[in-house]
């Protein structure tokens, strides 16, 4: 009798463990699949400036879903790597994102800058892109980008002048290297 | 209370007239062109330091204040906004491109058979002689031409500063020349124009012995140009009770010819890619 009163007990508490465990599994699976989009989003902010993209008005070809991929990715990057670029005077950051006119237009600036000891800061607050022409055989295409920028100019380290401003590009990527670089990147008056 | 709205009143007539004043220290350009040289007039007395920066440019100058500053129409290639600052003050003022001097064309594909429907694509970037895209709208002229005779000839407006159009290749074979035009300059493409697949393909067949000697009539397209030499012609023997023998026969000088063993009762037809030409029947005289 009191053996088997032993054995129902071992066995409650065997099932009340294997309960906790079950409830203590589901737990850490519901905090890690509501960490992983946060880390995601965390490193995804890293790969560049906040950019949101449509493409529903690309002509004359419609632009492939590995395409679209593609351009967000670089499209944002480039926009990081100018920031960084002309923040820091560093050429090679302008050299990954940018090609031809373009890449000597900021070759240009950071040039221009080191020449006076000048600094431009840009506070990237994110960009709303429509792409507009997509080449027919696919390998140039036009964005037209609404930018939300803070532009710092900085002598010596010392902001003189600070501005908030939205401006409108019309940048032309194209594949340069086996990626999207950018090729122009024009301001609408 | 009738004193305090005086104080008011008072500091916001010196606020208003220290804005105006400060206003009147830095003036800029309303229109200026890039590689064209701008003045920005400047107030007070003094030293100051005044900073001009935008696309590609960042020029710092020690300037005598109440005078006028001109910087040079090289250190502004650029177009864009631009931001004068002098000490504290700033104003923008927007650099437009210079008139179109440039182009980039691309032009797909480089090899094309010919009378294919919307196969040519031509897109032009257009610049100007800094390399400032040109978003105006611009007539550009695109012309496509095969040995002196002309196929196309069109003009299209750019948009946002691309120029584009899809065409036809034209009947006859040969190197086309493609040209994009936007003022005086002009660029120049090739494309070469090839034969088509052949059209209203044809053999005979002669009995040589125990042999079969199979040669096509000349292979053209259906624009009456000459298939390349080295074009692929399949001829094909079935039935006689022998199965099935095929051979494959490049084109040399526009004719492509093979030797088969001569079956009694066989078929013979030929065939290039998926163009299917006549069939003979062995028996007879042959």
């Amino acid at each position: 009798m009191i053996a088997q009163a032993g054995n129902s007990q071992a066995a409650n508490s065997r099932m009340q463990a294997s309960i906790r465990w079950t409830v203590l599994l589901l737990g850490s699976l519901l905090v890690i699949s509501s960490l992983v989009p946060l880390v995601l989003r965390a490193f995804a902010a890293d790969e560049g400036a906040r950019v949101q993209l449509n493409f529903s008005n690309a002509a004359p070809r419609t632009v492939e879903d590995s395409t679209q991929n593609a351009i967000g990715r670089e499209y944002a990057a480039a926009w990081k790597n100018l920031a960084e670029g002309l923040a820091n005077d560093d050429l090679s950051k302008i050299n990954a994102s940018f090609v031809g006119a373009a890449h000597d237009r900021f070759a240009d600036q950071i040039a221009q800058q080191q020449k006076a000891g000048l600094k431009t800061k840009y506070v990237d607050r994110g960009h709303n892109v429509n792409a507009v022409f997509y080449s027919p055989e696919g390998s140039a295409m036009e964005l037209r980008d609404t930018a939300d920028l803070e532009i710092q100019v900085l002598d010596g380290g010392k902001v003189v002048h600070s501005e908030q401003v939205k401006k409108q590009f019309v940048a032309i990527l194209t594949v340069a290297e086996g990626r999207w670089k950018v090729r122009v990147l024009e301001e609408v008056p | 209370m009738r004193k305090l709205l005086y104080i008011i009143a008072a500091i916001a007539v010196c606020i208003f007239a220290a804005d105006s004043a400060r206003a009147a220290e830095l003036r800029v350009p309303q229109q200026a062109t890039a590689g064209a040289a701008i003045t920005i007039g400047t107030g007070g007395s003094g030293e100051g330091t005044l900073i001009v920066t935008g696309p590609g440019t960042m020029i710092k100058k020690k300037v005598k204040l109440g005078g006028e500053v001109t910087i040079p129409g090289e250190e502004l290639r650029h177009s864009g906004r631009f931001t004068a600052i002098l000490e504290g003050d700033a104003r923008s003022f927007y650099i437009a491109p210079a008139p179109p001097a440039k182009l980039n064309f691309l032009a797909r594909p480089s090899r094309v058979p010919v009378s294919q429907p919307d196969v040519i694509s031509g897109v032009a970037f257009i610049f100007d002689n800094f390399d400032n895209l040109i978003l105006q709208s611009t007539p550009v002229r695109f012309d496509l031409s095969v040995n002196g005779g002309s196929a196309l000839s069109k003009t299209v407006t750019s948009k946002d500063g691309i120029a584009w159009l899809k065409t036809n290749s034209a009947s006859r074979e040969g190197a086309a020349q493609f040209v994009a035009s936007v003022g005086n300059a002009n660029v120049r493409r090739v494309i070469q124009l090839v034969a088509s697949e052949p059209c209203g393909l044809r053999m005979k067949a002669n009995r040589q012995g125990n042999s079969l000697m199979v040669e096509t009539d000349p292979v053209r397209d259906c624009s009456g140009n000459p298939v390349p030499d080295g074009t692929i012609v399949t001829f094909i023997q079935t039935g006689g009770g022998q199965g099935r023998s095929t051979v494959d026969a490049r084109i040399k000088k526009g004719i492509a010819r093979a030797t088969l063993p001569a079956v009694p009762g066989a078929t013979l037809s030929v065939a290039s890619g998926v163009v299917l030409g006549n069939e003979i029947r062995m028996g007879g005289g042959l």
